[in-house]
């Protein structure tokens, strides 16, 4: 990541607002004749701090991981996201500049720019068209696919401080967050109904990839897709009945997996692979408002993936021969949370996490992987105001494991959070 | 599957041919204004209950399949609706609503706001940068509200022209009776002074001048803290406050307080169409709000 550019464009775009900002003062008084001062977009931005209290050392921590999922040690390919583990004491997890406008009568543009203390990146950048007939919309760029219920939200709207363990296991601490083109349709009913579609580069380190890789002078040679390699369509529905909303919907991607972590250092490859993979999802919200302030939501997703392909080994006995041999993954979990507002300020909620199915079949391996993975997590939060959050949360994770004699052995994680969330800026509505 | 596809096309199409204008208001007291002059020739649906606090309406999916097939959107405007219109828009994706088009029709831009603050910043609360946006419940508004939407009726339906105007002057007519009425009930509180929890009623008490002490509320949209109560108290002790007026939708607790504490009467104020039983039209709904203050 060329940081001195970003910073550079960071200062850059500063002194541009600070020299819009400038020039709208100076409209009123001198009057510029040029000045642009009202084309300044909605620019806000979200800092997220923490402290992290955990019963395990950073270094052991940092060493667990999720079998089935990310099978080696120190296997962070997925967490893209720098920072956001968390160390124990004082964290820096993110913050979030968000830059959006009218383009013209016929776009929309919305940017959003995730920033580590060393890192900059776009994690979205896309269109909306505003003008399409029959109730459709192209969205164009990169952006979190609306997959599931809880993938496009951003990292600030959880209702809890991480993700859940079933998005984290399938698609990495970024989830599903690809470059393409999406198109949806809002039926003219009187009742919800949206359904659309998404075709994308398909990069997700997790489960597909679109690079190639070879690797034994060409013994293994996997062409890597020009284009598009993900196809993503989901159903979404809602119905009111007096107070309580109901908000249901089905989704399935759709993609090709080359994943050639490990190829290059000798090792056994049992996480390089090329197949095919299928994730399907599957949630539902309900919504009861008491008034004004208080409501109770039930949320809950249950996903699967179904993957098969060739996987790649080294034979042990000669060490350099490699077998191609056919994998399988059978993989599902579901999340399960309640939040409730009590009044203005305080929130409270519980979250179950269950990995519960997880068959991987995988050549030359024969570790077996434990068939279910569990989390608990509860949080309360404070809101002095719609701008500021403190939460305090507390998780009980069972679905971490390490690299023990005879294969793989629990580490279960307590770990508790106190986290501060501020927002700046122009006033950003979510969506429901 | 095809069958319901072609099913749903053809749904598409039918709000050209149905004969009323599809209007979606944000507020119910909009949508009774609106339904005064469109009458038979429109259908009018409010996305916000009555009951609900304006400011934050919590989004429902069902609204974007409200704003979807609308022709005509009316909103408060002055940035009430900020904390949760925008995106539903977006979802619904709907041109002939859209910003900028001539079927978005905002009402804040044909009365005068109060309160504009000079200097705008979050310290202050959740200001509203336009003005307060609670104007509609100054009665003398709501006339320049029925115009603008009798002349938006009539730029996108030039066929009901006369049909608008009728109704339009009927009910000007009716409401100029009810006003009379009301002002009379209310010269007797010219005046007194009173507290209220959000400044919500400030069109209202300015019109039939009553002086507004302070708000309960610490600042606008947040709570207030024991420290602005005790504040408060000392406030009433050295003066005389005729009545707490409470919003139906905030937690009354602090203003209960105060009301037993100096025993001052703490009256419920409705804010909108369908706030309280009672409030089902916007004539109603006045009638209400003078009939709680005035205790008739």
């Amino acid at each position: 990541m060329p940081l001195r550019f970003f910073a550079h464009f960071i200062l850059i775009s500063a002194g541009i607002l600070a020299g819009a900002l400038q020039a709208q003062e100076n409209q009123s008084g001198s009057g510029n004749p040029f000045a642009q001062a009202k084309f300044v977009p909605d620019i806000s931005l979200i800092l997220d701090g923490s402290f992290n209290w955990r019963d395990l050392d950073d270094e052991s921590c940092e060493s667990l991981f999720l079998p089935g999922f990310s099978d080696a040690e120190g296997d962070h390919s997925a967490h893209s996201h720098e920072g956001m583990n968390g160390r124990r004491g004082f964290n820096m997890n993110y913050g979030e500049l968000v830059i959006s406008s009218i383009v013209d009568p016929f776009f929309d543009l919305f940017v959003v720019c995730h920033l580590a203390e060393e890192a900059f990146e776009i994690e979205e950048a896309y269109f909306t068209t505003r003008r399409m007939p029959w109730g459709m919309q192209l969205k164009g760029g990169k952006f979190l696919s609306h997959f599931g219920r809880l993938n496009s939200q951003h990292t600030h709207q959880w209702d809890f401080f991480d993700a859940p363990l079933i998005y984290t296991a399938l698609f990495g601490e970024s989830l599903l967050n690809e470059k393409g083109l999406r198109i949806t349709w809002v039926a003219p009913l009187d009742t919800y109904l949206m359904l659309g579609g998404e075709i994308s580069q398909g990069q997700n380190p997790a489960s597909f990839g679109n690079e190639g890789f070879s690797a034994f002078d060409g013994q293994i040679e996997i062409k890597g897709s020009d284009g598009p390699n993900l196809a993503v369509a989901y159903a979404k529905s809602s119905l009111d009945i007096g107070n309580l909303t109901m908000l249901g919907g089905l989704s399935c991607a759709l993609g090709k997996s080359r994943l050639n972590q490990g190829i290059d250092e000798g090792e056994p490859l049992t996480r390089a692979r090329y197949g095919a993979t299928t994730i399907a999802a599957a949630d539902v919200t309900l919504k009861y408002l008491f008034d004004s302030i208080r409501y109770i939501a039930l949320q809950a997703e249950y996903l699967h993936r179904k993957s098969e392909g060739d996987g790649y080994f080294i034979e042990p006995l000669s060490a350099r021969l490699f077998l191609a041999a056919p994998y399988r993954q059978r993989q599902g979990g579901f999340y399960a949370q309640m939040v409730g507002s009590l009044n203005k300020r305080i929130r409270i909620g519980g979250r179950y996490d269950r990995i519960a199915q997880n068959e991987v079949t995988l050549p030359g391996v024969t570790t077996q992987v434990p068939g279910h993975l569990n989390r608990y997590t509860a949080m309360a939060e404070y809101n002095p105001t719609e701008f500021s959050r403190l939460r305090l949360q507390y998780a009980h994770d069972r679905s971490r494991y390490e690299n023990g004699l005879t294969g793989y052995l629990p580490k279960p994680v307590n770990e508790i959070i106190l986290q501060i969330n501020l927002a700046i800026g122009a006033h950003g509505a979510h969506a429901y | 599957m095809k069958k319901i596809i072609l099913a749903a096309f053809l749904l598409t199409a039918l709000p050209a041919l149905a004969e009323r204008l599809q209007i979606v208001t944000t507020y119910p007291y909009i949508a009774s204004i609106t339904e005064q002059i469109g009458q038979e020739r429109v259908r009018v649906h409010a996305l916000a209950g009555g009951q609900w606090d304006p400011h934050t309406i919590l989004p429902k999916p069902s609204f974007i399949a409200k704003l979807r097939r609308a022709d005509l959107l009316i909103i408060n405007g002055a940035q009430l609706e900020i904390g949760w219109l925008p995106p539903l828009m977006n979802q619904a994706n709907n041109p002939r609503i859209a910003v900028g088009s001539k079927a978005l029709l905002d009402l804040s831009r044909f009365v005068q706001l109060m309160d504009v603050p000079t200097s705008v910043s979050r310290a202050h609360g959740d200001i509203h940068p336009d003005g307060n946006p609670h104007y509609y419940l100054d009665p003398v508004n709501i006339p320049l509200l029925a115009k603008a939407i009798m002349d938006k009726l009539i730029e996108l339906d030039a066929t009901g022209a006369g049909y608008y105007r009728k109704n339009h002057a009927a009910f000007i007519q009716a409401w100029n009776e009810q006003l009379t009425v009301w002002d009379k009930k209310m010269a007797k509180l010219k005046g007194i002074t009173v507290i209220e929890y959000h400044k919500n009623l400030d069109y209202f008490l300015a019109r039939y001048e009553i002086k507004l002490m302070d708000t309960v509320e610490m600042l606008p949209g947040i709570p207030p803290t024991s420290k602005h109560i005790a504040a408060l108290e000392e406030k009433i002790a050295g003066c005389k406050v005729c009545y707490i007026l409470q919003d139906i939708y905030n937690p009354d607790e602090a203003s209960r307080h105060l009301a037993t504490k100096f025993n001052i009467p703490m009256v419920k104020m409705p804010h909108d169409v369908g706030s309280v039983p009672g409030a089902e039209g916007i004539f109603a709904l006045f009638e209400e709000i003078i009939r709680r203050i005035t205790h008739d």
